[in-house]
């Protein structure tokens, strides 16, 4: 194969890599980091590319390995995952202050749910999989998928309602 | 989308039994700018799926593994241009022609010959050290 051919083909789902390891490694560097990992040891093994019956799903799960992975190091190490995605945004109004900030707390709630969840909403309501798909990806039957999905749907709506209810999140 | 609708997709969702068409029809209805305040709480979340669907990685892919095999493939063949270059520019002036004998005798001859002269060159070099013992002589007058 190609590189230009490989680089066609990988496009079409790069980004959803760098989602995932996002999602499940917060920080933005370690998450193309994880990215490029995994597309590096896909081009590797570009022989066998013919013999994954979904070269997409593959990366995927590949992505979920690495990341775990990577999660799992951290914790023996001792060391505290330490993300600093330093932005500098100005935003013009109030308004739209605010919006990011119930934005951002869709995020923050996302990312203390457990990491099946987590995964499990990030394929589903982000980038659209269906369960049967995830549950190839993740190795799960689909009715964990669901039932997971279901979790942590209504986690995120108790803990909005929490934030709607008080004012305070 | 009618109300009543809405919240039974809504509740399905939650339950996790929405098809993949259900819920885009969520995401596109939350995405407004106007929803019934009661399910205003809502919106947040499907903003925040949609929005986050968008976010792209921003690092270009580096495949240079086979690039760089290749240079050093090339480097290996260089290398080995250059020895072999000098090694094959040099051979005609070392081996010169310095000649054999094919009979014994006449070898032994010939090998006795140049040690002789290789003795005779010695002994002449050799007469000059005679001068050395004068230094001895000199330094036993002084040191007894």
């Amino acid at each position: 194969m190609k590189e230009s051919a490989f680089i066609m083909l990988t496009n079409g789902f790069k980004d959803k890599l760098y989602r995932l390891s996002k999602r499940l490694l917060v920080s933005n560097e370690e998450a193309e980091d994880a990215t490029q990992e995994v597309l590096l040891k896909l081009w590797k093994n570009k022989n066998k590319m013919a013999e994954y019956k979904n070269v997409e799903a593959f990366a995927m799960t590949m992505a979920k390995n690495y990341c775990f992975d990577k999660l799992k190091a951290k914790e023996t190490g001792n060391l505290k995952i330490v993300h600093s995605n330093y932005k500098d945004e100005q935003p013009s109004l109030q308004r739209q202050i605010e919006a990011k900030d119930n934005l951002s707390l869709v995020g923050k709630i996302m990312d203390n749910l457990p990491e099946q969840q987590r995964m499990i909403i990030q394929l589903r309501d982000i980038e659209q999989y269906n369960n049967a798909e995830i549950a190839d990806m993740l190795k799960l039957n689909e009715t964990a998928v669901r039932v997971a999905l279901s979790r942590g749907r209504k986690k995120i709506r108790e803990e909005l309602l929490k934030k709607h209810n008080y004012g305070v999140g | 989308m009618e109300l009543d609708k809405l919240e039974k997709i809504l509740e399905k969702y939650f339950e996790g039994e929405t098809t993949i068409s259900e819920e885009k029809e969520l995401k596109v209805y939350f995405t407004r700018e106007t929803v019934p305040s009661h399910l205003e709480k809502y919106k947040d979340m499907f903003q925040y799926f949609s929005e986050e669907s968008n976010i792209t990685a921003t690092r270009e892919l580096q495949l240079n593994t086979n690039r760089k095999t290749l240079f050093s493939w090339i480097g290996v063949a260089a290398s080995v241009a250059l020895i072999a270059g000098i090694f094959l520019t040099n051979m005609p002036s070392k081996s010169e022609e310095l000649g054999t004998y094919e009979d014994p005798e006449i070898a032994l001859q010939e090998t006795k010959k140049i040690l002789n002269m290789v003795s005779l060159y010695m002994n002449k070099g050799k007469k000059e050290l005679v001068y050395l013992k004068e230094f001895e002589n000199t330094k036993n007058k002084f040191i007894k």
